[in-house]
């Protein structure tokens, strides 16, 4: 869920585009600066891959997979998430221009903690890959709604319940997420593991 | 027949432009790419750099414009190892084509496309724009210089990509595999422009008949190493090392023989004709799947289809041929039901609703151009079962017809090897399993032998053939077609054109010159080269009859004298494609060439005169 | 005032406005149906061998002609000063100006009605859960009807639900004048002029190209499930096969990252795109840029001094 126009307090937006415009900044820098157009063009599979409905009971959920980015990019997934939402809104007003930051908060610090959690517990069995690979998943966007949750609880008290309700609508996508990121750092386990071994960008 | 020290065919005075000596190269996972190659290329050479998948040439091209680092050995262009400054300098010469055009084309229009390079070069913005423009012209692209590149059409792409480099005016330029996935009216135009160039030109292809057309000088690479540098002419006139290499194409020719060219001498070991495919047709089964007036509109609005009418018998095979955007794919999917349209459409006769046509997937299977687009599971054998579980077969049912399957396809044992390690023929042979297994009435074969070395193309052939469902074929290849089917339907925006047996149809094409398929250039090459191969230098142990002095121990003589020399000659005779055989016998004949060295051999053998071997 | 206010209102009234909102909602989505299909049955091809920042070819308007860096500092500032407002009003105030800024810059109305379908959903959650959660405090007026007395609408939290939507909708209505009036290279550029580095800005042009590259090959992909019989359930299996093809497209756009990056290499990419100048600025840029400063400043003093908030 992306956060639109108007609707955090002018300080909250003002504050945490600041605040994103610095991580990214640092990202930039955490960055081999040849592989920044390989994280572009990786942004832009992430871009696609969360246009991906995937369905739940009567209705369907989109992935958000800050986990995944983390997990594959490392310190790069904050810009790559910054670029990302910045063509989301640019493109299907997925997310407001004045919220960017605030969205980009949202999903790029669970993004690099989930790649921080990944790169530090993945061990060498398959086995691991995917448990910690699921945590990472679900943790990602826990964490997201829980970022969401407290930006939308700047807006004082008459937002606790619409904050409630976004917290409540993440839960079973927190468990779609975790599973299908655990399949996909299955899959790439056995299919590509250097993608998981190393993170596209990390300074070598 | 290898002969490794030869020298290159083209005689070249001065330095050379390449000059790579003993160069090794080791992949990170300790795969040695490249084993000691020495080649030197001269400026205006036309080399196809040809073999088998795997063979390292495409590791070799990445040295020649540095994007691969040398590991061990030389590579000097223009006189200076390509390292550094020079290198950098020396990218702004090299023009490289790669497979895919969405690649090369990463700015956001055709314009930016060109510029990139041309900035590079050091030009100015400002002055960049009549290039820009005379490139893009030279493409014939000159209308769409500001469009975005994902509006083209394959084939625009790929010489919006060329026109990237021409724009460079480059020296040398490399191309790897530039034929794939174009249809032969795009091909046409990609070599009239490769024509065309003067300078340097390295072509990595499988497509003989096309390095044919372009290039004069022939390297064949197997397992990292130079087998061959040889003329064009001579390799493909010799089948047995193009067979050696997983290059003989002459499978293809055997069947254009037999169409109009006149008749060859006899000799047996050519392969049989094809059977009578003319009659097939008239023998009718039931009717498979039918659609009558069937139409289809994008939500674009492009109109696909416009009232097709098509009959498909059991036990039928049918070609679909026509020029890309003709609408073939559309009618592919509305056969399979992933596209719903307006009009008719039944199955045995019963007439399908929308709902139904969903569920056609259980009855048709179909395998797409790029395996890529239908492998996604980890393991050969998931792959493979992943059809028949979402049929709710049970377990053991599944895991039969997985073995099955992979049988029928030459990849028994392959259940644990990961799809996408696999290489491009294998995958395809995969993809193919993925469908039988789940044993449908009719297949649809979407260019099946795209991208295939010519000898997975001839074994992914023999499978084929031998698979007894309905067919339904979508190919630019003329051979293909005539080899698979026995019915033709030739498809024009949207309409069928045309709908009548496929030798009727290759018949047509010489007449109307329709230009469908991929005759013109190509069948006038395939003729030269079967004339080629009738006549052409064999290198194997034969006898000479000789007069020249020679010396016993002491005593020097002349007189003809007869012994075995292992050098080539020029034969005319006929063989067979697939056989290093020959009809003709080592003949015993007087040469008047001079043999080096020779003379000072000491010689043995019986002389009449006096009835004894000297030493 | 120090109590709430109450009233109570026969219950047809709230399911004619839960009604009256949903015909919006289906004739939006009606209308831009039919447009869409009435622009591709008008539809030409255009002329792509004219420049998109030929003013002529993508259309021409004052939002056309006006200096890209300007025409980004003005409505971005014009954006953030009409997210400062706090009430429904002056949110009205500001959509109005949208709507104007679409209607300047001749542009068709579908695209932004789009942009406002995106973002339905979300703001429709702040319209049905305002009123309901909204603290009551001293003052405010409370709304029941009868039949649901258990649920109390407070109209503060209605307001405030409505000031979101219409700062929403006023900005996202901005978008399209800010955007679509020039081609994306040519606004990237802008941004870089304006400070953003230049890495970041090809990074945003290189995305944008590929997303078209990577939405075609997920595509594919998706027909080749589906012609071996993958349907989408809420299963298991379902969310296993989807695992495997997040990894597929992860593993086919890292190979073609390589690629990618080979062939900039090759045609002699040394960390530099290059960047073509397309500026001039004119004394109508100034006064453009400042015309819709002073709008939004104007915008926020009438909400925070007139309407008191």
């Amino acid at each position: 869920m992306h956060i639109s126009d108007g609707v955090l307090p002018i300080s909250v937006a003002l504050g945490s585009g600041v605040a994103s415009l610095a991580i990214a900044a640092w990202s930039v820098k955490q960055t081999a600066n040849e592989d920044l157009p390989k994280v572009a063009v990786v942004t832009a599979s992430f871009f696609v891959s969360s246009l991906i409905h995937v369905p739940l009971g009567p209705t369907s959920v989109h992935l958000l997979i800050p986990g995944l980015v983390g997990v594959l990019l490392g310190p790069a997934a904050f810009l790559a998430i910054l670029l990302g939402l910045l063509l989301q809104s640019l493109l299907f007003q997925f997310g407001g221009l004045t919220a960017l930051g605030a969205n980009a908060l949202m999903m790029g610090i669970p993004a690099l903690l989930c790649g921080l959690l990944f790169k530090r517990l993945r061990g060498d069995t398959q086995k691991q890959h995917v448990l910690v690979g699921g945590l990472a998943g679900g943790g990602g966007t826990l964490l997201a709604a829980a970022l969401l949750a407290l930006l939308l609880a700047s807006g004082g008290e008459d937002f606790f319940g619409v904050m409630k309700l976004a917290l409540l609508a993440h839960l079973p996508v927190f468990v779609v997420e975790g599973l299908v990121s655990a399949f996909t750092v299955s899959f790439l386990f056995r299919v590509k593991p250097e993608l998981l071994a190393q993170q596209l960008g990390a300074a070598s | 027949m290898h002969d490794l020290q030869r020298l290159p065919p083209i005689d070249f005075s001065g330095p050379a432009q390449f000059e790579v000596r003993d160069l090794h190269f080791s992949y990170p996972n300790g795969q040695a790419a490249l084993r000691g190659i020495d080649l030197s290329i001269a400026a205006g050479d036309r080399i196809a750099l040809v073999g088998q998948n795997g063979s390292g040439k495409s590791t070799l091209i990445r040295h020649l414009n540095g994007l691969l680092p040398v590991q061990q050995g030389e590579l000097i262009y223009q006189g200076e190892p390509l390292v550094g400054e020079h290198l950098r300098r020396a990218r702004l010469e090299i023009g490289v084509l790669f497979q895919d055009p969405d690649d090369q084309l990463f700015c956001s229009t055709l314009y930016d496309d060109v510029c990139f390079g041309l900035v590079n070069q050091g030009m100015a913005l400002e002055t960049v724009e009549p290039l820009v423009r005379q490139a893009l012209a030279s493409v014939g692209l000159e209308g769409l210089i500001y469009k975005p590149s994902h509006h083209l059409s394959y084939g625009q792409k790929k010489r919006a990509a060329l026109a990237c480099l021409l724009a460079m005016r480059p020296q040398v330029l490399i191309l790897d595999e530039p034929t794939a996935n174009l249809d032969p009216g795009q091909e046409k135009i990609l070599v009239e422009l490769l024509r065309q160039y003067s300078g340097t030109l390295i072509c990595i292809t499988h497509d003989l008949l096309f390095a044919f057309e372009l290039c004069q000088r022939a390297v064949v690479l197997d397992h990292g190493q130079i087998h061959h540098d040889y003329t064009m002419a001579e390799l493909v006139a010799h089948p047995p090392s193009m067979r050696e290499h997983g290059l003989d194409f002459s499978f293809r020719l055997a069947g254009l023989a037999n169409q109009d060219l006149p008749p060859l001498q006899a000799c047996t070991l050519l392969p049989e004709p094809p059977a009578d495919t003319g009659t097939a047709s008239h023998s009718k089964g039931t009717a498979v799947l039918a659609l009558g007036n069937y139409r289809f509109s994008y939500p674009d609005g492009t109109q696909a289809l416009q009232g097709v009418d098509f009959v498909l018998h059991a036990g039928e095979s049918v070609a679909i041929v026509g020029e890309n955007g003709a609408g073939k794919t559309t009618l592919l999917s509305c056969l399979m039901g992933i596209q719903s349209g307006t009009g008719e459409h039944s199955l045995e006769g019963a007439n399908l609703s929308r709902k139904q046509r969903q569920l056609l997937w259980r009855k048709v299977g179909m395998v797409f151009q790029d395996p890529a687009d239908q492998l996604f599971c980890a393991s050969c054998a998931e792959e493979v079962a992943f059809g028949p579980r979402q049929l709710g077969l049970p377990a053991e049912e599944v895991e039969r017809r997985v073995d099955q399957a992979l049988q029928r396809v030459r990849l028994s044992g392959y259940h644990h090897r990961v799809p996408l390690h696999l290489s491009g023929g294998e995958r395809k042979r995969l993809a193919i399993a993925t469908v039988l297994s789940m044993q449908p009435e009719l297949l649809i074969l979407d260019e099946p032998t795209a991208g295939l070395d010519p000898q997975g193309e001839e074994l992914l052939l023999e499978i084929l053939k031998e698979l007894p469902q309905t067919r339904i074929l979508v190919s630019h290849d003329p051979f293909l077609v005539a080899e698979l089917t026995q019915r033709t339907l030739v498809m024009h925006r949207g309409r069928v054109l045309e709908d009548y047996s496929t030798a009727d149809f290759l018949a047509d094409q010489s007449q109307k010159s329709l230009n469908l398929l991929a005759l013109g250039y190509r069948q006038q090459r395939s003729r030269e080269i079967l004339e080629l191969q009738h006549q052409h230098q064999h290198s194997h142990a034969h006898y000479h009859l000789h007069d020249h002095p020679h010396r016993h121990g002491e005593l020097v003589h002349s007189h003809p004298h007869e012994h075995q020399h292992d050098h080539p000659h020029a034969y005319t005779h006929t063989h067979g494609a697939d056989s290093s055989e020959h009809c003709h016998p080592p003949e015993v004949g007087y040469h008047e060439h001079s043999h080096p060295g020779h003379e000072e051999e000491e010689h043995r053998h019986v002389h009449p005169e006096d009835e004894s071997s000297d030493g | 005032m120090s109590e709430t206010q109450a009233m109570q209102l026969p219950l047809i009234y709230l399911l004619l406005a839960v009604f009256l909102c949903g015909t919006l909602w289906w004739l939006a989505l009606w209308t831009l149906k039919t447009a869409s299909h009435r622009h591709q049955e008008g539809q030409q091809e255009r002329d792509w061998s004219v420049p998109l920042i030929d003013s002529a070819a993508g259309g021409d308007s004052l939002f056309h002609r006006w200096d890209v860096r300007f025409k980004l500092v003005a409505l971005l500032g014009f954006a953030f000063l009409v997210v400062a407002t706090r009430s429904p009003w002056s949110a009205l105030l500001a959509m109005l100006l949208g709507l104007l800024a679409v209607r300047l810059a001749r542009l068709p109305f579908a695209r932004s009605l789009r942009r406002l379908l995106a973002m339905s959903g979300f703001l429709a959650m702040f319209l049905l859960i305002m009123p309901l959660t909204a603290v009551p405090h001293p003052g405010d007026f409370l709304l029941t009807f009868s039949g649901i007395d258990f649920l109390r609408f407070n109209l503060r939290g209605l307001s405030l639900a409505l000031a979101i939507v219409g700062k929403a909708c006023a900005v996202a209505l901005l978008m399209e004048p800010l955007l679509a009036t020039a081609s994306l290279p040519r606004t990237v550029e802008g941004l870089t002029r304006l400070g953003v580095p230049e890495k970041v800005g090809q990074m945003i042009l290189l995305a944008h190209r590929y997303i078209f590259v990577f939405l075609e090959e997920a595509r594919r992909m998706a027909t080749g499930m589906q012609v071996r019989g993958f349907q989408r359930r809420t299963s298991m299996q379902t969310l296993r096969v989807m695992g495997n093809y997040l990894g597929m497209l992860f593993v086919r756009s890292f190979e073609r990252t390589h690629r990618v990056y080979d062939a900039m290499q090759a045609r002699g990419y040394q960390g530099r795109f290059p960047a073509p100048a397309y500026f001039s600025v004119g004394k109508s840029d100034w006064l453009h840029t400042a015309c819709w400063l002073l709008l939004g400043l104007l915008l926020l003093c009438f909400d925070r001094f007139w309407l008191g908030n």
